[in-house]
């Protein structure tokens, strides 16, 4: 269960044993509340798509050079032994965000709702580890362009409150796009913390491996953990140069890269290499990178954690347009994850 | 509390109503087509928690495929690689029930979110509303079988009032030849009746017509195959697991009268067989029965009638006719018809009494025609052995086989008993206050097409009125839908064994959901659908083997008796009344007779059962002077002869 954000819980909706807060509290405590914009409260339907729909500005797709951990270059190695069913459990988050309002001055009023899980596998079936997700819904303002009689609403109504400014000066007002970029890189990172914290509370409570959605180098304790592996499915940061890139596009289905490590100042050193799930025209089709913990990396192990990841080809993870690259654990966290989100 | 079995569920695309939700459960809940559910809401309605009760009408299971194509793709086309997959699809079990009652009644509401258990044995009395008249002193409940699902094991009841009268009324029961439903059903419910019909409702008796086979001819010889789980449910439904005790069976004799036309013809069963023969007075109420509209135009129904009452059982003489008649018997009408005809040519008419010769010849023709058409049934001397009207006793059963009959002579019989039945409880006369009238086949008797027939005017009678009276319809047919509607809407209560498709297809099972039509083509024996008044929804069970010798076995366990001669055939009936008749004795009492005289003597005799059977039987053949021998005479001398040469002589 998430940290009950911020006072949250005082107001609710239960889904699966699971207290939040939900749109329709946010929207009740608002409108019994005095300072109501001309019109009165409403949600916002028109012009204000979900977040995480927005077109937003991203980083080009780039190489990067890394360090070579297993021979002197990046070169592809042939696994010669079937798939392995290893995993145990399954870890995924999800976000969602809606503009409720906009404030005069184009400041946007978003509700956040974040959510991860562990599903573990038991008997080839998926089940709740512990029982229950992390959940968290927050209202998301730039608190120092927002009117206090709105904040003290929140407040008042047990509404936990995220400040997108952190704590910023923003006397001079802000553009609303950046607000909205703020408040998602703020929802973000907040899907980010509860995903870090289920893994690290499964890595100190169990001996057996999850399979993680994304890298795991900013997982924490779990980055450290030979239990954790991370299974990475976008590939904007290409980790290779030269002849690299090649070794990368032409890798065959059940072939993977050597490995090499991973290393950024603000995050765990992990090492890291590319695996071929299968066969297709596209360079990136059914490709995904694999980060383990640095320490715990021996060529042996990358090719058992290799056929593990290549076990979870099936099910097909379809509908899902990521199927090729996404493991149907996964898949089944986001739907869990959907249905019982607020 | 009972264990959670599952939850509700509803979509705006699939929502649910006041009278149907949607639940799902998990993967190995014990929760089929059929099963009884009770659910507990969650919000409040008045102060109450509702809780509704449902039963299981469609069940649906899929996974979250978009495609049964992406399943291909995942294997690599390889299904025997399915098990390899380290994670089973998510694959989810949704079913839909229909309500069966809502608790509280009102405000009537669409079954709200809750949990979904399995019903227990109070869930099933309230869900099918038998807590209503089950238990307690006044209680009326027929058990009619054991509702199973999961560890529930709850005896399913009818209400005596809605199932006998005078609430509602009639049984109706379908299902495909040979898989132990209709016969067995009625069997075995017959049983539960008379176990648990209350003694304060009047006494009651069941009259059975074995219309085909053997099937009804061993009521009062003891099962040979029940087992351990069919006296189990005899006793979990309070139901002695015996045969009948009170059985007496009737059937015409062959068309050459030596012996009784029914497969129950062994001997060592004969002590309740008797015959049934009906003379000209009993047939000619129910001369319509056996004379279609082309035979019977108005000037010959005219002549009918005068027949009727001014001709029969009455001393009748008139100037055209030779000599007085007192028509009594077939015979005698024919003799009666036979003298007109002579007595209108002699004087050359051409009508008598309004009614022309060609008339008055076609009726003769058409009655007179009657016992032969119903040779073995009716008599041409008049002779009457009848069921004992008026002495009904309670808890019998009077079976009359007649299966081996030619149709004409099955429709009489019908007409005349339920006839005879409708009267006598009119008049509060019979012996009993209810009788239970079973007929198979009722498809041939009231189909919902072809000419409409006293036979199937009198069901529709029944049908519609009967239940006032205490006469109760319980019938049987394969396929319900060509029973007429107004016969089969009629019964309140209705039964339903395995089912063929096609006859599913027919619109009158539109109602059902397709996995209750699915089941019901795959019901094993001894399992129900049961439609009653209280049930808002059918509802399945299962009940015992009847308790009774199958048609089959019996013939196997009591062969058939051989094609008997006139002098066996009269022993053998005389030997019922009097143990000491003997083969022998009868070959030498009729050594003299006339094979017809010989046949009414042995009807007589047993009609009136005297306490000398041998001088009644006697009695009844025409004394006869002995033959003596020509070789015991004196021999006369013969005359001389003449001489050879004698020129004169002869």
């Amino acid at each position: 269960m998430a940290p009950a954000a911020d006072g949250a819980g005082a107001v609710g909706v239960t889904a699966v044993g699971v207290t939040a807060v939900g749109v329709a509290d946010v929207l009740r405590a608002l409108r019994a509340a005095p300072g109501a914009p001309e019109g009165g409260w409403r949600l916002e339907t028109t012009g204000a798509p979900s977040l995480e729909r927005m077109a937003l500005e991203m980083e080009p797709p780039r190489l990067e050079a890394a360090l070579p951990i297993e021979g002197e270059a990046l070169s592809y190695r042939v696994l010669d032994a079937e798939p392995l069913a290893g995993f145990h459990a399954f870890l995924d988050g999800i976000q969602s965000t809606r503009v409720l309002q906009y404030l005069p001055g184009g400041v946007p009023l978003i509700f956040g709702t974040v959510a991860a899980v562990v599903r573990e596998r038991r008997d080839r079936e998926l089940h709740t580890w512990n029982g229950e997700p992390d959940l968290s819904t927050r209202v998301y303002v730039p608190t120092a362009l927002t009117p206090a009689e709105h904040l003290r609403t929140f407040d008042a109504a047990g509404i936990p409150v995220h400040d997108t400014l952190d704590g910023a000066d923003a006397s001079d007002g802000q553009h609303p796009q950046l607000l909205l970029t703020l408040a998602r890189t703020a929802v973000q990172r907040e899907r980010e913390r509860l995903e870090t914290s289920l893994a690290e509370r499964w890595c100190a409570t169990r001996d057996q491996s999850v399979y993680v959605d994304g890298g795991i180098s900013g997982a924490g304790l779990a980055a450290r953990s030979p239990h954790a592996v991370g299974v990475v499915k976008s590939h904007r940061t290409l980790y290779a140069s030269g002849d690299g890139v090649g070794v990368i596009t032409r890798l065959r289905a059940g072939q993977r890269t050597t490995a090499f490590e991973i290393r950024s100042a603000r995050r765990t050193a992990v090492a890291s290499w590319y695996l071929r799930l299968r066969d297709g025209g596209d360079p990136m089709f059914a490709l995904v990178r694999i980060e383990v913990a640095r320490d715990t990396f021996t060529a042996e192990r990358a090719d058992e954690v290799s056929r593990w990841v290549l076990a979870e080809r099936t099910p097909l993870a379809l509908p899902d347009q990521r199927w090729h690259t996404m493991a149907y654990g996964i898949a089944d966290c986001e739907r869990y994850l959907r249905a019982i989100a607020p | 509390m009972t264990t959670v079995l599952g939850r509700v569920v509803a979509t705006e695309r699939r929502p649910n109503t006041p009278h149907e939700f949607h639940f799902w459960t998990a993967l190995d809940s014990p929760v089929g087509i059929g099963t009884i559910v009770r659910v507990e809401g969650a919000t409040p309605v008045n102060g109450a928690l509702p809780v509704a009760f449902g039963v299981v009408t469609e069940g649906f299971g899929y996974t979250d495929l978009d495609t049964p194509l992406h399943d291909v793709l995942g294997h690599d086309g390889q299904p025997g690689s399915a098990h390899q997959s380290p994670t089973r699809r998510t694959e989810i079990r949704l079913y839909t029930a229909a309500v069966l009652r809502h608790v509280p009644e009102e405000p009537l509401q669409p079954v709200g979110m809750g949990t979904v258990h399995l019903a227990d044995d109070a869930d099933v009395a309230a869900a099918l509303r038998m807590d209503g008249y089950a238990f307690g002193e006044n209680k009326t409940a027929i058990p009619v079988g054991l509702y199973r699902a999961g560890a529930t094991s709850s005896p399913v009841h009818l209400d005596a009032d809605f199932l006998l009268g005078p609430e509602a009324a009639h049984l109706n029961i379908s299902g495909v030849s040979g898989l132990a439903t209709k016969t067995s059903a009625v069997e075995w419910l017959l049983a539960s009746i008379f176990a648990h019909f209350p003694e304060k409702k009047g006494r009651v008796a069941a009259v059975c017509f074995n219309v085909k086979g053997p099937d009804l001819c061993f009521l009062d010889q003891p099962a040979t195959r029940l087992d351990d789980s069919d006296r189990a449910l005899y006793e979990t439904l309070g139901v002695p697991a015996e045969p009948f005790q009170n059985v007496h069976y009737y059937a015409p004799y062959t068309a050459r009268g030596y012996a009784l036309n029914t497969l129950r013809s062994n001997e060592a069963l004969a002590h309740n067989v008797h015959p049934l023969t009906w003379g000209l007075r009993e047939v000619l109420q129910f001369a319509e029965v056996l004379l279609n509209k082309d035979d019977i135009d108005a000037k010959a129904d005219a002549l009918i009638d005068f027949i009727k009452e001014r001709v029969v059982d009455q001393p009748f003489s008139d100037s055209v006719l030779e000599h007085d008649h007192t028509v009594q018997s077939f015979g005698e009408l024919e003799g009666w018809f036979r003298d007109l005809l002579h007595g209108m040519e002699a004087k050359n008419q051409e009508s008598w009494r309004t009614h022309h010769v060609a008339t008055i010849r076609k009726v003769r023709n058409r009655l007179t025609n009657i016992s032969t058409r119903c040779r073995g049934l009716v008599t041409d001397d008049g002779t009457v052995s009848d069921l004992p009207f008026g002495a009904f006793e309670d808890r019998a059963v009077y079976v009359v086989d007649v299966a081996n009959l030619e149709e004409d002579a099955q429709d009489l019989i019908f007409a005349r008993i339920v006839s005879q039945l409708r009267e006598r409880l009119e008049s509060r006369t019979l012996g009993v206050d209810h009788v239970v009238v079973f007929v198979d086949e009722l498809n041939k008797y009231a189909p919902s097409d072809g000419p409409d027939t006293y036979v199937r005017a009198m069901l529709l009678d029944i049908a519609e009125r009967g239940r006032y009276l205490g006469l109760v319809l319980f019938a049987a047919q394969q396929f319900r839908s060509q029973v007429h509607r107004r016969v089969v809407g009629n019964c309140g209560t209705a039964l339903f064994g395995r089912m063929d498709p096609d006859e599913l297809a027919t619109p009158g099972y539109a109602t059902l959901s397709p996995a209750t039509r699915t089941k019901l083509s795959t019901l094993e024996k001894g399992q129900l659908m049961v439609r009653h008044p209280h049930f808002t929804q059918p509802v399945f069970v299962r009940f015992p083997r009847p308790a009774v010798l199958s048609g089959r076995e019996g013939v196997e366990k009591f062969p058939q008796a051989l094609e008997q001669t006139l002098e066996s055939a009269v022993t053998r009936a005389l030997r019922v009344l009097d143990p000491s008749v003997t083969l022998d004795w009868v070959k030498e009492s009729i050594a003299l007779a006339e094979e017809d005289e010989v046949i009414r003597a042995r009807n007589k005799t047993q009609m009136a059962k005297p306490e000398d059977v041998k001088s009644y039987f006697r009695s009844q053949l025409k004394r006869r002077v002995a033959p003596k021998s020509t070789e015991s005479r004196a021999r006369v001398a013969p005359l001389k002869s003449s001489p050879p040469d004698d020129p004169y002589s002869f």
